[in-house]
């Protein structure tokens, strides 16, 4: 056999297997996994973009990844993949990869040895210790952001670590963790294969989620009938396969979940049986908490009253009669009905309210704990909950949920850390905005940031304003820059110190997905030049503190934080050269671990991870010594922590094992549009990009498919503005102002009056535009809504007249 | 050359199905597997993957094609040779 018919083999069993699973819902007689032959080596690792958390079969030759397949031992995606996963292959091979660490001299970059680097890093530290903050990502792996938040919160103890997922899920988190007291959702991905109605409140999953989506989809063509709901501000490409497409107002949720609330407590249909078992209500106090203050049955009713479906249908934009269809089926207990969301809800100035409420209406409603029935939200970054929040790179928090403003859970995290009593602060850092908004605000001014390490995001491009929070700091010679990347971005180019990284299979690594698996990968190739290990990075710096004499670098033994031994002799992985002398991926984890106790979100040791294709917490070790994961938290039927009922909320806010259904009213965002900026803008992603499109706009099937952003607008907008298709207009904001072109009837169509804007392309910066305007519990800004107005381009030549 | 692997969903409607099937026939870089149900393996044969990518958007749009799912993809030569890409 040669090599083509090799390959050819290998693709048709591939193939073969996924049909038939696909088909059949198991496995087939072809081979499940990909042969080691022709000189490809295989390894699984998950797919380095969304959360879904797909797996992929990584094929590697001569050093390089030179083949990608879907993994059919993967329950996540069951061999498939979608656009991009089958090229995250080449992600790696953009041609310019960054090769050398480069500091800022007289302006320009240039390069200087790691051990510079490393020295540069630490001395600005010791400098100032309380103005050093790591600004770090949801695309972190667990063991990198376990690092950095270990050298923060237990070495220079100033908790100035905060991940990007603030950006895209801390409303998700504050709703979780006000409704049931802890993170993250009950449910799972097998109640996609369950539930008989799916409402998608301000979900894209067509182009955001597409594997997922494609396995509700897919239902029908086996005969199943699934009715999908559309919420949403715009048509989008989900909304071709919806029944109901129910185009909103902006911030019309909050209506439309209390209008739902309301029917089903007026007509009765609510689930009296779960509500009085299982649920207590709630109202905001101000300034809001996350336990708010309680209400009784009569005073919820009586709050809910006002919103009648006519009135929601004044406050959303959506018609009466649709409310009263979505609590009709609310109301029917024969129904399983999963909900799910992503950004629309979460970035939000309401995040933590909206999440809430579509909580409440699934506990008011009883569409709570069997499968099918579940409120799920979705994350757009591959270990947003794996790292960001289960290992707590957020200002505030600790590994394993617990908080570092509680004495007992500082105690518990110094006892694991072995340091001294009261070295970890209780006060917790600035939150994203807050953070950047003081390192480009100058020291004499309040600007207590002076120094942000960036990891593995692209602050530039993706935060909102940036005019506002990024450009100032970089003319301010106090402030400095610390970036480590793959690639240069935005942010990588203003950086005074930029550090190359590998990326993803060029280094070991564990992610978390949105339904709590955990994942684990081994580096499989090497990253090119210089290129680095963040993780490494990381602690190369911690071990340069403690040799500068930074005493928060040991504990209180005397050892270093990230002391390591193998065969009882000490290993020097603050040394390049010996930092695969062992695995320091599994050693981080096994001690991260521990901290997963605490909310039982129960890890198993990391060589159960290598085995599985992910395993959700908790994963409980069984008598045999097996270890068990848990798809449904909360319910007797499968979560070994639910014992005491059917439902057991054993975090409860209110410590009753019961889970919180809020109050909380309709009002209207901080800006709107006005006379002066008549449009509302709407920020977003398309199915070829990840996010900036750092990675994706480098693979060239990608950047040809989808090779600029745009303005979607609608037809008689455009009309009225006397533009056509591909022509640039200007759209300006109260903070700035991009040059985008116009796309009308394209992917998505929004309704008069709207824009939407992706935000992948670096050469068009919409959130030079957008609103840093956020939630206030969560600290989540709203990239789904300002006020902006829109005009043609002047014709550049009449301009350059103009002046001349 | 890029190799890739994909699962066609075929239309329930037979004459459609036929006819897809016809054209599928008669394209030499499309090699089909053994159906399960209306889940028809095929491999891909290209000269690139921009190839690729176009003809997958081809099979997305015949008729009698509902979905396309891509299982693997081999870009081992487009990765030896980038110009390739």
């Amino acid at each position: 056999m040669d090599r083509r018919d090799f390959i050819r083999n290998s693709a048709m069993g591939a193939a073969t297997v996924a049909a038939s699973r696909l088909a059949l819902g198991k496995e087939g007689l072809a081979h499940a996994e990909p042969v080691a032959a022709d000189g490809i080596t295989w390894n699984k690792a998950p797919c380095r973009f969304c959360g879904t958390g797909c797996h992929v079969q990584v094929g590697v030759k001569g050093g390089k990844v030179v083949s990608i397949q879907g993994d059919q031992k993967a329950e996540v995606n069951k061999g498939l993949l979608c656009v991009k996963g089958y090229h995250v292959g080449l992600a790696l091979y953009g041609k310019d990869r960054l090769t050398k660490p480069m500091l800022r001299k007289n302006g320009k970059l240039e390069p200087i040895s790691w051990d510079e680097a490393i020295e540069v890093i630490a001395k600005r530290v010791m400098k100032n210790p309380a103005g050093f903050a790591i600004y770090g990502s949801g695309q972190w792996t667990i063991p990198e952001g376990y690092a950095a938040n270990k050298i923060i919160k237990a070495g220079i103890g100033n908790n100035q670590i905060d991940p990007n997922a603030r950006l895209c899920m801390a409303s998700a988190v504050t709703g979780f963790l006000s409704t049931y007291g802890v993170d993250e959702p009950a449910g799972c991905y097998d109640d996609l294969d369950k539930a008989d109605v799916i409402i998608l409140w301000g979900n894209n999953p067509a182009e955001m989620h597409p594997v997922l989506f494609s396995r509700i989809v897919d239902r029908r063509s086996k005969g199943e009938k699934v009715t999908l709901i559309d919420i949403g501000t715009r048509r989008t490409r989900t909304s071709g396969f919806c029944e109901h497409v129910l185009t909103m107002k902006p911030h019309g949720d909050l209506a439309i979940a209390l209008g739902i609330m309301h029917l089903l407590v007026e007509s009765g249909t609510y689930d009296k049986g779960f509500v009085e078992k299982y649920c207590n209500f709630r109202q905001r106090v101000d300034p809001p908490t996350l336990d708010g203050k309680a209400m009784t049955f009569d005073e919820y009713k009586a709050a809910l009253k006002e919103y009648t479906p006519e009135k929601v249908e004044k406050l959303s934009g959506v018609a009466a009669k649709d409310i009263r269809m979505l609590a009709e089926l609310f109301g029917k207990k024969d129904l399983k009905i999963t909900s799910l969301w992503c950004m629309g809800m979460n970035q939000h100035t309401r995040g933590t309210a909206i999440n809430d409420l579509v909580h409440g209406v699934h506990l008011l409603s009883g569409h709570f704990g069997k499968p099918g029935d579940a409120p799920t939200s979705l994350t757009g970054q591959p270990s947003a909950c794996g790292t960001a929040r289960e290992v707590g790179t957020l200002v505030h928090a600790l590994p394993g949920g617990l908080l570092v403003a509680k004495d007992e859970h500082r105690k518990e995290a110094e006892a694991l850390w072995n340091l001294p009593a009261g070295r970890i602060n209780a006060k917790p850092g600035y939150h994203t905005v807050e953070m950047w908004k003081r390192f480009s605000t100058p020291k004499a001014k309040g600007g207590d940031i002076d120094t942000i390490w960036v990891q593995v995001t692209n602050p530039a491009q993706s935060m909102p304003n940036r005019n506002a929070l990024i450009d100032p700091s970089r003319k301010d010679p106090d402030k400095f820059l610390i970036v480590s990347d793959v690639y240069p971005t935005q942010t990588a180019m203003m950086a005074d110190l930029l550090l190359p990284s590998a990326l993803w299979v060029e280094k070991n690594g564990m992610f978390g997905n949105s339904e709590r698996r955990t994942q684990q990968w081994f580096k499989q190739v090497d990253p090119p030049g210089e290129a680095r290990d963040d993780c490494w990075q990381l602690i190369a710096v911690s071990h340069k503190l403690m040799e500068l004499g930074h005493a928060g670098m040991k504990d209180k033994d005397g050892k270093w934080l990230f002391h390591t031994e193998k065969d009882g002799k000490e290993v020097q992985i603050w040394d390049w050269k010996h930092y695969y002398d062992i695995n320091v991926d599994e050693r981080l984890f096994d001690e991260y671990r521990k901290f997963s106790r605490f909310k039982h979100k129960d890890l198993a040791p990391y060589q159960e991870y290598v085995k599985a294709r992910g395993l959700r917490w908790p994963v409980v070790q069984q008598k045999d010594g097996s270890w068990r994961e848990t798809r449904f938290r909360f319910s007797k039927f499968d979560d070994p922590y639910a014992t005491k009922a059917d439902i057991q909320f054993y975090h409860s806010v209110t410590k009753d094992d019961r889970a919180l259904i809020w109050f909380h009213p309709h009002e209207n965002p901080p800006e709107m549009p006005d006379a002066e900026y008549p449009m509302w803008l709407c920020t977003g992603r398309v199915i070829e990009h990840w996010h900036t499109g750092s990675l994706t706009m480098r693979i060239p099937q990608l950047h040809a498919a989808m090779p600029q952003a745009y303005v979607e607008m609608h037809r008689d907008d455009a009309k009225a503005l006397g533009v056509q298709n591909g022509e640039v207009v200007v759209i300006e904001s109260r903070r700035g102002s991009v040059e985008v072109p116009v796309w009308i009837d394209g992917r998505g169509s929004p309704p008069p009056g709207s824009l939407f804007v992706p935000f992948f392309d670096e050469t068009i910066l919409i959130n030079r535009v957008t609103l840093e305007a956020h939630d206030p519990l969560s600290k989540q800004p709203d990239y789904k809504k300002c006020a902006v107005r829109v005009k043609k381009r002047p014709p550049k030549v009449a301009a350059a007249a103009g002046k001349g | 050359m890029t190799v890739s692997g994909l699962v066609l969903t075929l239309e329930n409607d037979v004459r459609t199905r036929a006819r897809a099937l016809d054209a599928l026939a008669l394209d030499s870089r499309i090699t089909c597997g053994e159906a399960h149900g209306l889940r028809l393996p095929v491999v891909v044969e290209t000269a690139s993957l921009a190839e690729g990518e176009t003809l997958c958007e081809s099979l997305r749009n015949l008729d009698g094609v509902a979905f396309v799912d891509v299982v693997s993809i081999d870009f081992s030569d487009d990765v030896s040779n980038p110009g390739a890409a």
